[in-house]
């Protein structure tokens, strides 16, 4: 199904409930009446071409945002972006370390191997963090800069020194795979960790990993899809006015 | 599935035979795979193809001699020696363990039961343990903290040979990173948690 903007969005949800969190990242909440996509957007001043091209690639992976690419700011993708780091780093993560830390509780004969998976986890947790900060101190700065210069129209000698040294393509490159571990953890806890005295927590665990590694697949689609070729097509600007 | 262990037993005497096939009936998981008298050609391949656990067995019954045979049994094989009040000391010594044939039933399954119960730990690592030695190895030094470089080096491999294994691992395993692995090690007790705090 497509998502189009004379949708009610709460037939919407009904439809894919995993969109939620997503919504939410716009600063739409649950309550948010019966209006349509396009009704709510415009209520809560979100784009509404930016909000259907989020919920598209969320809701379908063949999904391919090519032809919206040049209609919204980089400031409101970057916006997006920091928002979904912020529900990644102090919600999603955070609950599943209490989870796992609650099956280290309940299992006293087997504490020392669960806390082997608590370690594991939070060990990812470092490195996720690590990817996050990078985007978001070191990627996105040189983004708002690369935007600033094209609006002036003059570009400074340090920019021309960084693009030489570094450009998105090498972020792109260096873009690694942040749902290696999840995977990883999903096989320990599925197939060699000892059975749970309660399983309801395995459970929920299991649930909040494939729903972040999933979360998390869309984003790096949206960070590799959206804001790379975003990014490539101001370098490329920025070249052509150097010469 | 528990782990099973496979028993072969080399006795000529039919009532031995019985005997021991009775007892092993006794214990849970054991699987006693073939039994023979000990005048089969090639014993010894026809013993190493069925992997067994222990081999049971009574010295006279043996035609070559006994040291080649226990050395020729796959090492993975506790060999236990069926002895009498007249075997000598220099066959019983050849023996991991030994059962008496003038023991009684409660004397034998206890130490059978022992035997058993070392085995059955020594095989816990295994369990669900789809990997060849080989990648046990490569596993092993991975987890430890060396590179793909250092273990080629170490297991006088190729590089290329090294990734090879390292693949093969992770496709086995359902897990890609190295700090996942390490989990996996330790809990298989592939590594023990002091090899890697050093
Ligand atoms: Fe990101
Ligand atoms: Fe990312």
């Amino acid at each position: 199904m497509r998502i189009e903007k004379d949708m009610k969005l709460a037939d919407v949800i009904h439809h894919d409930f995993s969109l939620i969190p997503v919504i939410n990242r716009f600063g739409i909440h649950l309550g948010f009446g019966d209006g349509t996509i396009e009704e709510i957007c415009i209520k809560k001043s979100v784009n509404t071409e930016f909000f259907l091209t989020i919920l598209n690639t969320y809701h379908d992976p063949q999904y391919f945002p090519k032809k919206h690419l040049q209609s919204f700011h980089t400031a409101t993708l970057i916006e997006y972006l920091k928002k979904a780091h912020q529900f990644y780093t102090e919600q999603k993560i955070p609950e599943i370390q209490n989870l796992i830390f609650r099956l280290t509780e309940e299992s006293a004969q087997h504490k020392d191997r669960y806390q082997l998976a608590l370690n594991f986890f939070k060990e990812y947790q470092e490195e996720f963090t690590r990817h996050i900060d990078r985007e978001e101190k070191l990627v996105y700065p040189y983004i708002y800069e690369l935007e600033k210069v094209i609006e002036s129209g003059k570009v400074p000698e340090k920019l021309i020194r960084r693009m030489e040294a570094y450009s998105i393509m090498d972020y792109e490159d260096e873009h690694d795979n942040v749902e290696e571990k999840l995977f990883d953890l999903k096989n320990l806890i599925i197939k060699y960790l000892p059975a749970p005295s309660n399983e309801s927590t395995s459970y929920r665990i299991l649930l909040e990993l494939f729903d972040l590694e999933k979360d998390l697949r869309e984003h790096a689609r949206i960070e590799d899809m959206i804001l790379v070729p975003k990014v490539e097509a101001m370098e490329f600007t920025i070249q052509k006015m150097i010469r | 599935m528990a782990q099973k262990i496979t028993v072969i037993v080399i006795e000529r005497s039919y009532l031995l035979r019985s005997g021991i096939e009775g007892l092993l009936k006794e214990f849970q998981g054991m699987h006693l795979a073939e039994i023979y008298d000990g005048t089969e050609k090639n014993l010894i391949q026809k013993i190493n193809t069925l992997k067994p656990d222990c081999v049971i067995v009574n010295p006279k019954a043996i035609t070559d001699s006994l040291n080649t045979f226990v050395r020729s049994v796959n090492n993975e094989a506790t060999v236990i020696g069926l002895i009498s009040g007249n075997t000598a000391d220099h066959i019983k010594s050849r023996f991991a363990n030994t059962l008496h044939i003038k023991d009684g039933k409660h004397e034998l399954m206890n130490s059978l039961s022992q035997i058993i119960g070392r085995k059955k730990n020594n095989k816990a690592p295994n369990k669900n343990q789809p990997l060849t030695e080989r990648e046990l190895t490569v596993l092993k030094n991975i987890t430890l903290g060396l590179t793909n470089q250092e273990v080629a080096e170490k297991l006088f491999l190729s590089i290329h040979t090294v990734m090879t294994h390292r693949k093969n691992i992770t496709k086995k395993l359902g897990i890609k990173t190295v700090s996942g692995l390490t989990v996996y090690a330790l809990l298989n007790k592939v590594i023990d948690i002091q090899d890697i705090e050093q």
